[in-house]
């Protein structure tokens, strides 16, 4: 057994060993690499979770006269949950279809109410004002009234608050 | 520019050449067979120290050290986070690795009488680099929040505090109070992810420049006659 091989052989011992050094060496580099920059980058292909806040029975709102909904809004930040007090107002044209309002004007976010004498909602802040289908009457807001989605299952209507952020 | 001249051009600049050849091409001595493997314990534990490196700074951007939060950031690292098992599970097995391999190189030295002369200095500093992993062990133990980290800082907090006159208090200063909690749980973070990592790679400097300095000793010869 020769220390270093001859070189007619090709490979040497010392060559052999170097290069099995770099290739395992590679190896672990490659496979901590690539785990550790997908655990790093990660954050950037995360699906957003969808939130669905239950709002009650649909048959409970009247037509054509926004109610103004308070709801708790329960989202999983991480590890954690975090609660968080929001609302919405509700409108219904026939108790089956339901539009929920961003319950902030577009303007500058003071939060408005429901003329039930003028039919309209009224911001203080500005005094924009906006049709019963979030239209803008009159005022500064630069667009009509944000929305969040909703669908109606099993008989409740359900919004999505945290969808109209990325709207906005 | 080729590779190659950018080796030179980094040469010219900052000797890189000649500290690889110090740290690569030196001499070492010849062993053969299976006594020549005790050789890689201290290279072992250097890559597997430099693992836990990587997947603990990892591991830290998911972790807080909260008692409300540890526990489920610990799970939310296992279950939601790309690879975050595969990380926290390197992470977990290193740690034993590191005081085994730390173990069985203090071992190697010790029987291969590779401390005498002239190189204690290089195990004095080793001692203290084994005493850094033990601390490292004790710290990153608490952190998971579990049933077994709870009771078994829990135990080596009170074995700390079994010492005569000063018992009571060094059990104070390593829970940051008089109960275990909150305080217990930052203050181990602190010294596991800050305090301990810079006084080791200190050492880790010191042990690593003794020992291409001196060179790697001999492996014990067999007297010819009986002694």
């Amino acid at each position: 057994m020769t220390e270093n091989g001859s070189p007619e052989e090709g490979l040497s011992r010392r060559g052999f060993l170097t290069w099995a050094i770099a290739g395992l060496g590679a190896f672990i580099a490659a496979a901590l690499g690539a785990t550790g920059t997908g655990y790093f980058i990660s954050p950037a292909f995360g699906k957003r979770e969808e939130d669905w806040v239950d709002l009650g029975l649909a048959k409970g709102f009247k037509q054509n006269e926004p109610l103004k909904v308070d709801f708790v809004e329960r989202k999983r930040d991480a590890w954690a949950t975090v609660e968080r007090r929001s609302s919405a107002w509700v409108v219904t044209p026939n108790g089956r279809e339901f539009v929920a309002f961003n319950p902030r004007c577009t303007h500058l976010g003071c939060p408005y109410r429901w003329s039930s004498e003028k039919k309209e909602f009224l911001c203080p802040c500005h005094t924009a004002v906006f049709d019963i289908d979030g239209r803008v009457v009159s005022g500064p807001p630069p667009r009509p009234l944000d929305r969040f989605p909703t669908k109606v299952v099993g008989g409740r209507l359900l919004i999505q608050p945290a969808a109209s952020k990325e709207a906005a | 520019m080729t590779p190659r001249a950018c080796w030179d051009w980094a040469c010219e600049r900052t000797g890189l050449d000649r500290v690889w050849d110090a740290l690569m091409a030196r001499h070492i001595p010849e062993a053969r067979g299976p006594v020549a493997w005790f050789y890689a314990l201290g290279s072992a534990t250097l890559f597997v120290f430099t693992l836990q490196a990587v997947t603990g700074a990892l591991l830290a951007m998911n972790y807080v050290p909260s008692p409300d939060h540890a526990y489920d950031s610990v799970r939310f690292i296992g279950s939601q986070v790309l690879f975050g098992r595969f990380i926290r599970g390197l992470h977990h097995w290193g740690a034993s690795a590191m005081v085994i391999l730390v173990a069985l190189h203090m071992l190697r030295v010790y029987f291969m009488a590779a401390y005498k002369y002239p190189r204690e200095a290089t195990w004095i500093v080793g001692v203290t680099l084994f005493t850094l992993v033990m601390g490292f062990s004790f710290t990153g133990y608490l952190l998971p929040w579990d049933q077994k980290a709870y009771w078994a800082t829990m135990v080596g907090t009170s074995i700390a505090g079994q010492t005569p006159v000063i018992g009571p208090y060094m059990s104070k200063v390593l829970l940051g109070g008089a109960e275990m909690g909150a305080a217990t749980m930052t203050r181990f973070y602190a010294l596991h992810v800050l305090v301990l990592p810079m006084v080791t790679a200190a050492a880790l400097g010191a042990h690593l420049f003794l020992v291409v300095w001196h060179g790697i000793s001999e492996p014990p010869r067999r007297k010819e006659q009986g002694s």
